[in-house]
């Protein structure tokens, strides 16, 4: 590691959005040859301050300075061009277009005009190299699951081999095994000379594999370390300082009460429509949870939003012994079906409404018209019940922070009490304590008799769950594992090996 | 924030006007007193703007209607033109029954506009074309549709022009300000405007189709209607500015005629725009898209102004807000 300037340096940045403070003096210093770990919890302003570094917001006040020279980046362009690049936990790629046209919008040096030929050519060029499978080259992004739409974020960040490489969270959507291979790349990356800002919310991955750490909590700067000068319990303590934790979830137990009644959902000879893999069967009882385990991209979550009906799809669905129609929402939620979707920004609220207005959509109080004073009373106190941290239930939903949006969201989806909860990804990209307190909320609804059904990729969690996983891989389900079966075993049937 | 915008607005915009005075060589003073005089001068004044509100205050409401549930209705012309075609079919079959022929254009003029925009509703739904392209089309089907009419099946044959047989007299709406045009359409237009402002915020319906018109995809997750509501939204837009132009012939012109309107129903988009996307907002802007042109022929016989000038200025105050709210050059 080189000492003297660093590469990339942010001091005393300050950002607000509206009334929302995001930034209050928060500091970043990424020397060459690290890879540097960015922590906090959500909404702790990580996201607004890389985007601040990569030229995507223009800080309200304090210094960038690239290399010990004061710089402002008036858009990601003039960042990209002094070696800043940044890859969102969102991506911006343009989804009608194809991925030969992504990568050649994300080329700053692409000639502006490119033969479709050369287009085709430069996919193939970054993909071979470091064996990335990018997708067809005239395969629309819109088509592609969400990993491969990363890997064509990044290999589109790398294409000018930027000095300075940020990814904001960039494992949350990988396998174990495909997240080593990330840090393995990376790791070389750093080695010769370059540096690398990685955004996460997993300690075993910081202390493995990242150099130094910075951590944000509230908009400012709490710590800036060598991750050998420290501890995971120590920045383990400083993440969940301030966040109520629940209690560690319980394991479920099947009670007799529900003996009898139908099973919260079955699934007869189900296939998502565009799903190549065979048709689906299987049933939950109430009370009963079940963790489908998988690497996106392998249909999981397709098969999740399809039970919930936002999918079109094939087969036989019964939600809570009612037969309904695959494909429609509208049934799925008269049957008593509620839904956690992977996206809740697209599919989950509606940003622009206010807190009690997006928790009462389907039924505010009042006969026809609303009662505004029972809204506003019956939001405030659900909020309160969900630890959704807000300045009240007026505020617009997009005002929240990612972890208390999904707070937010099962603050709606679990009253009136379900009879079947799908959740895709319901932590991903929350910190620590809100990814405790939604795991514990989705087993209370199992226990409040429930069948819960969770979609993720984390195979931790799927432990943590502790409900039986089937891992799915290529759109099949493998037979009932339990919740205790080891990490390697889960990696290796993700990644469709034997076990 | 807002106070502060609106005020920017309204400075940029007067600014921009005095000086197109000043280079059409007349006084800002002046110009602005003979426009005055011609929205508010008198009685006959001030009810030719009202006259001229109603059209305008009911497009404004029925493009907040379907912009809020997510629908680019840009047919408010056409559906304004099925309306008043409707109205002139229906008026004159009860020649001795002026109520009748009140009741039966306000039952049709509504429906032909919602007839009207149903197309476009159907091919957004099943085919997802998107309705600004297919009501744009519509609109020049629609303007067709009336030149054929009135050279046609609904020519007045006792006439010399191509226009339709007039309503009675006891049909048409008399003045509520004696001696002026302005009749009860425009307390209609008012009372419908105040109806949709509380329905948007205030009912289940009204919430539903908020939800439905900002983020589709999440409130048809949620289990909302949406196909329902949006198509709901778009066939009550249409028969809103279908209602327009059925009273447009009930209150004003007693017949149809071609070419029938000056755009009435895309100066409602603008508006709506200019409101703020609020019913009441745009209710407001009605009225004053409605002082603007009825002062307009003063302007120019009093101050020797060019009378278009009184549509430059509204468009510049259009863009002006549209300018202000837009949000500066930075990725969000």
């Amino acid at each position: 590691m080189t000492s003297g300037p660093f590469a990339l340096e942010l001091s005393s940045v300050t950002k607000s959005f509206g009334a929302v403070r995001a930034l209050s003096g928060a500091r970043l210093g990424v020397k060459a040859g690290e890879i540097h770990a960015l922590l906090g919890e959500n909404g702790a302003g990580k996201s607004t301050l890389v985007s601040i570094a990569a030229g995507l917001l223009r800080p309200d006040g304090g210094q960038v300075r690239r290399s010990g020279t004061p710089v402002s980046f008036p858009d990601p362009r003039a960042a990209r061009h002094a070696g800043v690049a940044l890859v969102p936990q969102h991506d911006l790629l343009v989804d009608a277009a194809t991925v030969a046209d992504n990568l050649a919008l994300l080329d700053p040096l692409a000639p502006t005009f490119e033969s479709a030929r050369a287009r085709r050519a430069r996919v193939d060029r970054l993909a071979r190299p470091s064996d990335l499978d990018l997708g067809s080259p005239d395969a629309r992004v819109e088509d592609l699951p969400v990993g491969t739409r990363q890997r064509i974020g990044i290999a589109g960040a790398l294409q000018t081999d930027p000095d300075v490489l940020i990814l904001d969270e960039p494992t949350a959507v990988l396998s174990p095994d495909e997240t080593a291979a990330l840090f393995r790349a990376l790791r070389r990356r750093v080695e010769g000379g370059r540096a690398v800002v990685l955004i996460t919310h997993r300690l075993a991955e910081v202390f493995e594999g990242a150099d130094r750490l910075t951590l944000l909590s509230r908009g400012r700067t709490l710590l800036e370390a060598s991750v050998s000068a420290t501890t995971p319990g120590a920045v383990a303590a400083l993440l969940l300082g301030g966040a109520e934790i629940t209690a560690r979830p319980a394991p479920l137990s099947r009670s007799e009460h529900h003996a009898g009644a139908p099973s919260a959902l079955s699934l007869g000879e189900f296939r998502p429509s565009g799903s190549p893999a065979p048709p689906v069967s299987l049933s939950l009882e109430p009370e009963e949870a079940l963790t489908l385990l998988a690497i996106d991209g392998n249909g999981a979550d397709l098969l999740g939003s399809a039970v919930a009906g936002v999918r079109p799809a094939r087969g036989r669905v019964a939600v809570a012994g009612k037969s309904i129609a695959p494909g429609d929402p509208l049934a799925f939620r008269a049957a008593g079906g509620a839904f956690i979707p992977a996206d809740r920004r697209a599919e989950g609220l509606v940003p622009g409404l206010s807190l009690a207005e997006n928790l009462f959509l389907r039924r505010p109080p009042g006969r026809f018209t609303i009662d505004r004073d029972a809204l506003a009373a019956s939001a405030a106190d659900r909020l309160r019940r969900f630890g959704v941290r807000a300045s009240g239930p007026g505020a617009r939903a997009r005002e929240l922070s990612g972890g208390n949006q999904q707070k937010l969201l099962l603050a709606r989806e679990l009253e009136p009490p379900p009879a079947l909860l799908v959740a895709i990804h319901p932590t991903r990209g929350l910190d620590l304590a809100s990814s405790e307190d939604v795991r514990a909320r989705l087993l209370d609804a199992a226990r409040a008799g429930a069948g819960v059904l969770v979609v993720t990729a984390d195979p931790e969690e799927a432990q943590e769950l502790g409900a039986p996983i089937r891992v799915v891989y290529r759109g099949a389900l493998s037979p009932l594992l339990p919740s205790a079966t080891d990490l390697g075993t889960l990696g290796r049937l993700m990644a469709g090996l034997a076990p | 924030m807002r106070l502060r915008l609106a005020v920017a607005v309204l400075l940029g915009t007067l600014a921009a006007a005095t000086l197109l005075v000043l280079l059409a060589g007349a006084s800002p003073a002046e110009a602005l007193a003979a426009l005055l005089r011609g929205a508010f001068g008198s009685r006959a004044a001030t009810g030719e703007t009202l006259a001229r509100a109603t059209g305008l205050v009911l497009s404004a409401v029925a493009a907040v209607v379907a912009f809020r549930a997510g629908v680019l209705n840009i047919g408010l012309e056409g559906q304004f033109l099925a309306g008043a075609a409707a109205a002139a079919a229906v008026g004159p079959l009860f020649p001795d029954l002026p109520l009748a022929a009140r009741g039966a254009i306000v039952l049709a003029a509504p429906l032909a506009g919602a007839l009207q925009a149903a197309p476009a509703v159907w091919l957004a739904e099943t085919r997802q074309v998107p309705p600004v392209l297919s009501t744009i089309l519509l609109n020049l089907v629609a303007t067709a549709g009336v030149t054929w009419l009135v050279r046609g099946p609904l020519r007045d044959p006792s006439g010399d022009y191509p226009q339709s047989r007039a309503l009675t007299d006891g049909a048409l709406l008399s003045p509520i300000l004696p001696g002026s045009r302005a009749t009860s359409a425009v307390l209609v237009a008012l009372l419908l405007a105040v109806a949709a402002a509380f329905i948007l915020s205030r009912t289940h319906a009204g919430l539903a189709l908020r939800a439905v018109g900002e983020a589709p995809r999440a409130a048809r997750a949620a289990g909302l209607p949406d196909v329902r509501l949006r198509s709901g939204a778009f066939l009550v837009s249409g028969a809103l500015a279908g209602l327009a132009g059925g009273l447009e012939v009930l209150a004003l012109t007693g017949r149809l005629y071609d070419p029938f309107t000056a755009g009435v129903g895309y100066t409602g988009i603008a508006a709506a725009l200019l409101g703020g996307m609020t019913p009441l907002g745009g209710a407001a802007s009605g009225f004053l898209f409605a002082a603007l042109g009825a002062g307009s022929s003063a302007l120019q016989r009093d101050a020797g102004v060019p009378s278009a000038l009184a549509s430059v200025v509204p468009a510049l105050a259009v863009l002006g807000l549209l300018l202000a709210k837009g949000r500066p050059g930075e990725v969000r």
